[in-house]
């Protein structure tokens, strides 16, 4: 029973543990960069300027758009769907489709049945093959300027640290490319600034390494008692000389003298002896753990 | 006249995509240290299993050839046959199935019945980090730091897995140093051993080990997989694997499947692995200045490990009572050389107490090194990839 509420007790900590994180997660499709007035930038195939919508696939893994759809009306879900079967709409981890939102959804699987409207907010929202799951959905604020752009700072990151939309007016216009340009390792650029000398990595790993393995320790340190107690039970249930060594800490050569005695005087064999018992441990000297062949082939020099 | 002139041309030509004629130095260099590796594997017994592989990878890997021909021959060229099995090493796939197969050929049952020795195996972890902080201040970039820092945690799997996520450009330098020290581990630590250690500490005698009972054996690898790769899932992939095939061996119920991971499956993947690394050493690529630096810090890191190990041995006997002290002698097994590190406690034993037998005893900080030094693999990708 107390080994059932302490395994209860470890479940419950590290369930609560594991509830600890509130971190709002980013969609898997987001919509990443949108610019509703074109009048210099980007050109489609057809050679015309309008306002375009970026699409970017926040996975690991390539995933098709085929069958979803794209809508700036919250009362329409399924106002673009986005054709199935086009190779064009399966997006690889970690890049970018772009809708033309032209009006014209004959000019190919990327021209969207609709345009954006610069006087008024934007929403658009992006559902899923059912046409109800929300998968993502962003509000253009009225008034944009041409050829600039609304999105997130850096690619799929949508939620900020306190889990509100981050979206903010963009730098650079990156149609179908990262909309932060990242030269280096953000994380080797910190270290070089912050920890230069590799002290701190040095203490935090150590701290994380001992740490993992110290759980392990206690784990199996409390499963060892546990596996031991039960052993001894088991043992002193059979009523064997073995239950008598688990109890007591006496070496074997002790314990053997002792049975033998009481043998002896349970028999009533010798009331006198006439000789000196010596009791030898039997050694078996080899092992597996003391063979040369186990060991190194030639000594170290 | 004119076939004459066309022969010479042609021999001409022919003799342009020759060896001999593509050959520099640094391609006999490399042919050199590959004939050592052979040399050290045959003569010496120095991990045969990985320096012959490594070793005429080496060979197979320098001999010259025209590279603007687009022959598809080396390594580094797309689609070459070479290129297509130094996929696995790129990709880093096959440092996991290594350890699936030393999973399922792993007994933990020392580190079981005496869990303080996974310390040990922690405290070895040291040699990572400070051969990290080295690498620091010889100028390697931080993620280039450890890669090269993790050539200490001795474990050739997990040192190519790290770097080639880290730092690719090194991946043949750190390879082979961390295979290199792991061959010469018999003469890199037992110098250190003896002047780390007491005459009293080395004959210390430990408790026989208890019985480890098959339902602990069980728990073992589902609750290490469990608690290691919760604090730090990038080490999943080497981790997983590991824990995986452990519970193969213990489960008791998949007997083919653990011999499959622990015969043909890791050997196939040792030939392939050990060949390619060795082939990857082109000397056009390998021979820099930054591979003597990383041959440099990887053997500081080995030193440091087996120093941190025994030092953390005898600051846990402070705490301990005379019948549960640890021999030192034990503290260079926290490197994850299984079983080379763990033998040589045995070995250096033996010599102060010819009836010590430490080998059992060492297993434990050894197996919790090849645990160790992947969770800190781990931690630096985290931080650093």
């Amino acid at each position: 029973m107390r080994i059932i509420k302490r395994i209860i007790f470890l479940f419950a900590t590290v369930a609560l543990l594991s509830g600890c994180s509130t971190q709002v997660k980013n969609p898997e499709w987001v919509i990443n960069e949108v610019m509703v007035v074109n009048e210099t930038n980007f050109v489609d195939d057809f050679g015309q300027r309008h306002g375009w919508i970026e699409i970017y696939n926040n996975t690991a893994k390539t995933m098709d758009l085929g069958g979803r759809f794209l809508t700036n009306d919250r009362n329409n879900p399924k106002k673009y769907p986005i054709p199935r079967g086009d190779v064009l709409t399966r997006i690889k981890p970690h890049q970018h489709a772009l809708f033309w939102a032209d009006g014209n959804p004959f000019n190919g699987t990327f021209h969207l049945n609709f345009e954006l409207d610069p006087t008024k907010d934007n929403w658009i929202g992006l559902y899923d093959n059912d046409g109800k799951k929300l998968l993502d959905e962003i509000i253009i604020p009225a008034g944009m300027l041409a050829d600039q752009t609304f999105g997130y700072a850096q690619d799929g990151i949508k939620y900020n640290e306190t889990g509100t939309a981050s979206g903010v007016l963009l730098e650079r216009v990156t149609p179908s490319s990262n909309n932060a340009i990242l030269e280096e390792n953000p994380k080797v650029v910190s270290l070089q600034e912050d920890d230069p000398l590799g002290g701190l990595l040095t203490v935090t790993s150590m701290l994380v390494v001992f740490f993992g393995l110290i759980a392990l320790y206690f784990f199996f340190k409390l499963s060892g008692n546990i596996a031991k107690s039960m052993t001894q039970k088991k043992v002193a249930q059979s009523g064997t000389l073995s239950a008598v060594r688990s109890h007591s800490h006496l070496s074997g050569e002790v314990l053997a003298a002792i049975a033998a005695a009481i043998h002896e005087m349970k028999e009533d064999q010798h009331d006198i002896e006439s000789t000196i018992l010596t009791i030898h441990q039997v050694k078996r000297n080899f092992s597996p753990w003391s063979t040369k062949r186990q060991s190194l082939r030639e000594l170290p020099r | 006249m004119n076939t004459l002139i066309s022969l010479t041309d042609n021999l001409r030509t022919f003799w342009s995509y020759t060896g001999f004629y593509n050959a520099e130095p640094g391609h006999l260099v490399m042919i050199l240290i590959g004939l050592v590796f052979i040399y050290l594997a045959i003569t010496k017994e120095y991990e045969p299993l990985l320096l012959i592989p490594i070793g005429f990878g080496i060979l197979v890997g320098n001999i010259p050839f025209n590279e603007a021909a687009n022959l598809q021959v080396g390594i580094y060229e797309e689609g070459s046959v070479l290129n297509i099995l130094y996929q696995g090493v790129v990709q880093g796939w096959y440092p996991p199935l290594i350890f699936l197969g030393i999973g399922a050929m792993t007994d933990f049952s020392a580190l079981i019945a005496n869990p303080k020795l996974i310390l040990i195996g922690a405290a070895a972890q040291f040699g990572i980090f400070g051969a990290y902080i080295i690498a620091l201040q010889l100028g390697f970039a931080p993620n280039e730091a450890g890669a090269i820092g993790i050539i200490g945690g001795a474990d050739g799997p997990t040192a190519i897995f790290t770097t080639s996520k880290l730092a690719p450009h090194l991946l043949g330098a750190v390879a082979i140093s961390a295979y290199s020290y792991m061959a010469l581990v018999p003469v890199i630590q037992p110098p250190f051993m003896r002047l780390l250690t007491t005459q009293k500490e080395r004959v210390i005698k430990m408790k026989t080990p208890r019985v480890v009972s098959q339902t602990e054996k069980i728990l073992f690898p589902i609750m290490g997989m469990l608690l290691t790769t919760f604090l730090v899932p990038s080490g999943l992939p080497l981790l997983g694997m590991l824990f995986f095939g452990n519970l193969l061996k213990e489960s008791g119920v998949t007997r083919r499947l653990a011999e499959t991971a622990r015969g043909p499956l890791i050997d196939t993947i040792t030939i392939l692995l050990g060949f390619t690394v060795g082939a990857s050493t082109q000397a056009t690529t390998f021979l820099r200045v930054e591979s003597v630096k990383v041959f440099a810090i990887g053997a500081l890191s080995f030193v440091i490990a087996t120093c941190t190990g025994i030092l953390f041995v005898k600051f846990l006997n402070l705490f301990l009572s005379n019948e549960k002290k640890i021999n030192p002698l034990i503290g260079n097994s926290g490197v994850s050389a299984v079983p080379d590190s763990a033998r040589i406690s045995q070995t250096i034993g033996l010599e102060y107490d010819p009836a010590n037998y430490l080998l059992m005893h060492a297993m434990g900080p050894n197996v919790a090194g090849v645990i160790g030094s992947a969770v800190a693999a781990g931690i630096l990708l985290g931080f650093l990839y």
